[in-house]
């Protein structure tokens, strides 16, 4: 198996019980092969139609070509910038909004989950504004931060900071009860509970969280690139639609998803080493 | 015998009775939500009306809201009435998710039985997961111009994947023994599929769906902000560009309310088609 | 002096708009460095009852002492042994035994030095860097009652602690009590649904009925255990000596008569004759 997909499934998997290979169940040489043939048939096909000039080539460029044009945006500037120069200006800001949120989100997830009050108080408007798509905040953004860098953190963060709030909330009010009620017997005061029970209670759900967060915002930041800024890899993508360059836009998308993914690794490996380390999982 | 001892203690009484009054306040109190919302709502009217310490060019006072809202309505802006932007938006959100729903859930059911099925359209899926759906939009609009059929292209991208993702999910991580059991009671493939395996992926089925259409939700109105002739995200995106912050305003409630409206929908479609799930 | 005292006791759960009657009208009394059990079929209140002598519920009426003091939220002075050991995974054995010093503000080198006496007398030496989940279920208990004795606390409230684990531990578990009990003797609150644990453990057995949860009788096992030397002997020959099966059986009846006494379908009645019969 292995793949994008299997890995939402982890979990789950570790959940099935062990069981023989079923008579007529495949083995694992025939599903490698499979996945080489489902590999080759993408691109194949990808190739197929670009080449036979059923879609002109304006609008579908052959595989090769587009690597041509990633490669050569690489050194070649292409609205004001080379794709790296690009895809800098875009991390950036996906840390700025990204960092914000968390800054912002866990703390208060935490406390809602502790503190009874505090969560009937924040909840409603909380749930009332988490139903605005990020991508709906663009005008807000545009005339409150303007469009370099304020705004398109507003965009972000508005996107990353819901899922910080609600797991950390969540995994703060899920700690085991008895957990807290022994720390209490033992003597623990807020702070010591807060520091020593209920972070390191809350942290799977809070990494978890912050991975969701992380796709989340990496996604608001191309929304926001497409309309308000004037770099980053979401602009290069907009000026090569504007001038019908398809092989660049598909290079933006690329670059996009790489990214994307080398930042879900990333989590994910934390997440996994959090949960190897006390929970045995 | 103690008694005496103990009753004289004030402030024991007193922690006791904090004791017993924590124990009270065990449910959930919508009144404190309620009366933050009627508090914030005040606080919007002084900040932006009563002392003016806000100004209406950066945040809309209500009397704002409220006027861009009659002007929507009664005279239309961004090319037609709030009917019409209505109507053209959800009409999007809803052809394109069908499709993301029709195609997502009966693929995710097949990778989901069969593991050749799953090992030759994994790697497909595995290429073009990473890739968000808003960034889809600039070649839908090469591709397809800036109409209707752009949008319900990049929505379905959007919806597809969660669809997929959760039915596949339902699927395998269904319990086998459940599967056993309806083989050992003489069931054949096809109904094991019909009576076991989608009604065991349903509650999962959904929770994909939900997610579907969210995603639909959010990215139709980027594309509608990126580039449309009507829709929501076009009013948002005219309401910028003329700063109109009343407007703005208006019109993200607008999404939040059609959003809320449209996942309250399928929450009851849920709960009509899955009874026994337990929330 | 009795160091646990309950006054009239009663508690009331409200569940939606139905009031359940948990407790009703409880007196206890418990003697300083005396071990009480309390046991009785499940629902009948008995945890309620350790939980407000630790300050984690309250009474709706009357009032719960400890050392003459009004119970008004947990503390250091009544460690609790819970069923599911609540250990905090993310510590490791050292940490988790520390903690409850550590909350007190002891000093490191000083915490250190309990902390290892404490890792001696519970068998845990080898253990001390390992996590909660690395260790099996006898283990994590004995950690968790190492973490209770830490504190040297006045009183021990023990819900059910060994409950969830499997027979054979259970037995090395109850001696391990008899013998800490011995060189470190605490005032304790046990709960458990096992008869014979409770004989075998504890001086005095309050026995309680089903819900609403009263207490039905109080049995002294004390002198019958001074009288025999329960504690110098092995605990499968404890449970074999004539006094202990005569205690064990007095309590079984008096559960099972305040059962039937309770049954309100008529037809469970035959049911459990047939199944009684040979």
């Amino acid at each position: 198996m292995g793949g994008a997909v299997a890995a939402d499934v982890t979990a789950a998997q570790g959940a099935r019980p062990a069981r023989g290979r079923r008579r007529g169940a495949p083995g694992v040489v025939e599903l490698g092969l499979l996945s080489l043939g489902g590999f080759a048939a993408f691109f194949g096909l990808w190739f197929v139609v670009a080449r036979s000039g059923v879609v002109p080539a304006r609008f579908l460029p052959a595989p090769g070509v587009v690597a041509a044009t990633f490669f050569h945006l690489t050194h070649d500037p292409f609205a004001g910038y080379t794709l790296q120069q690009h895809l800098l200006s875009s991390i950036g800001r996906f840390l700025m909004g990204f960092a914000l949120a968390a800054a912002a989100g866990v703390p208060l997830g935490l406390l809602m989950g502790w503190f009874r009050w505090l969560d009937d108080v924040v909840s409603p408007v909380f749930e009332g504004f988490r139903f605005i798509a990020p991508i709906a905040w663009v005008p807000f953004a545009a005339l409150w931060f303007g469009t370099g860098i304020g705004g398109p953190i507003l965009i972000i963060f508005s996107g990353a900071f819901p899922p910080c709030v609600i797991n950390a909330q969540r995994g703060a009010r899920l700690i085991e009860p008895h957990l807290i009620e022994a720390a209490r017997s033992l003597g623990a005061g807020h702070c010591r509970m807060f520091a020593e029970v209920l972070v390191p209670g809350a942290l799977p759900s809070i990494v978890a969280g912050l991975r969701i967060s992380a796709g989340l915002a990496w996604q608001s930041l191309v929304g926001a690139e497409l309309i308000v800024v004037s770099s980053g890899v979401g602009y290069l993508m907009v000026q090569g639609q504007s001038n019908l360059a398809t092989p660049i836009v598909m290079s933006g998308m690329i670059a996009i998803g790489i990214v994307g993914f080398l930042i879900d690794v990333a989590l994910r490996a934390a997440e996994a080493r959090i949960r190897r380390g006390w929970a045995g999982a | 015998m103690h008694i005496g001892a103990t009753t004289d203690s004030r402030s024991y009484r007193r922690a006791v009775a904090a004791g017993r009054a924590r124990m009270a306040s065990a449910g959930r109190r919508p009144w404190i939500g309620a009366a933050t919302v009627l508090g914030l709502a005040i606080l919007w009217y002084v900040l932006t009306t009563a002392t003016g310490a806000v100004s209406p060019a950066r945040f809309p006072r209500p009397a704002d809201v409220w006027s861009a809202a009659l002007q929507l309505t009664l005279r239309g802006y961004a090319g037609g009435t709030l009917w019409l932007q209505i109507w053209y938006s959800s009409r999007l959100v809803l052809l394109g998710f069908l499709v993301a729903a029709a195609t997502g859930v009966p693929l995710g059911l097949l990778m989901g039985m069969s593991r050749r099925a799953e090992a030759l359209i994994n790697p497909a899926f595995l290429l073009i997961r990473p890739i968000p759906p808003l960034a889809w939009i600039p070649l839908a609009i090469v591709w397809f111009g800036l109409g209707d059929a752009a949008k319900i292209f990049v929505i379905w991208f959007a919806a597809f994947v969660p669809a997929l993702i959760n039915t596949y999910t339902g699927v395998r991580t269904l319990d086998r023994t459940l599967i056993a059991a309806a083989r050992v009671h003489g069931a054949s493939e096809r109904q094991i599929l019909t009576e076991v395996m989608i009604p065991g992926a349903l509650p999962l089925i959904f929770t994909g769906l939900r997610l579907s259409l969210q995603a639909s939700w959010t990215t139709l109105v980027a594309a509608e902000l990126v580039g449309a002739f009507f829709g929501l995200g076009r009013v948002l995106i005219i309401a910028a560009q003329d700063i109109y912050p009343g407007m703005i305003a208006f019109a993200m409630a607008l999404v939040a309310i059609l959003g809320a409206l449209m996942t309250g929908c399928l929450g009851l479609l849920e709960r009509w088609a899955v009874p026994w799930r337990r929330t | 002096m009795s160091q646990i005292s309950f006054q009239s006791v009663s508690r009331v759960f409200r569940r939606g708009s139905e009031e359940i009657l948990a407790v009703a009208d409880v007196s206890l009394e418990v003697a300083d460095r005396e071990f009480v059990a309390i046991v009785g079929p499940s629902g009948c209140g008995k945890t309620t009852l350790l939980r407000m002598a630790a300050g984690l519920d309250f009474p709706s009426s009357g009032s719960v002492l400890v050392g003459a003091r009004e119970v008004a939220e947990p503390g250091p002075d009544r460690a609790v042994v819970f069923q599911q050991f609540a250990l905090f995974p993310w510590k490791t054995v050292r940490e988790n035994i520390g903690f409850g010093l550590k909350c007190r503000g002891v000093p490191a080198a000083q915490r250190n030095a309990a902390v290892d006496r404490y890792i001696e007398m519970m068998g845990l030496q080898g253990h001390e860097n390992a996590y909660p989940h690395q260790l099996s279920g006898g283990m994590q208990q004995r950690v968790a009652i190492a973490r209770s004795y830490a504190l040297e606390p006045e009183v021990l409230l023990m819900d059910e602690p060994f409950g969830a684990l499997d027979a054979q531990t259970r037995i090395e578990m109850q001696e391990e009590l008899i013998r800490l009990a011995r060189v470190n003797p605490r005032t304790v609150l046990f709960i458990t649904h096992a008869v014979e644990e409770a004989v075998y453990l504890a001086d005095r057995v309050a026995v309680m009925t089903r819900r609403p949860g009263r207490l039905a009788e109080i049995i002294d096992v004390a002198p019958v255990r001074r009288a025999e030397a329960w504690e110098e002997r092995p605990i499968e020959e404890v449970m074999d000596l004539g006094s202990f099966t005569h205690l064990r059986t007095r309590i079984w009846k008096m559960l099972r008569d305040e059962r039937e006494a309770k049954a309100e379908a008529p037809r469970v009645t035959p049911l459990q004759r047939r199944k009684a019969g040979p």
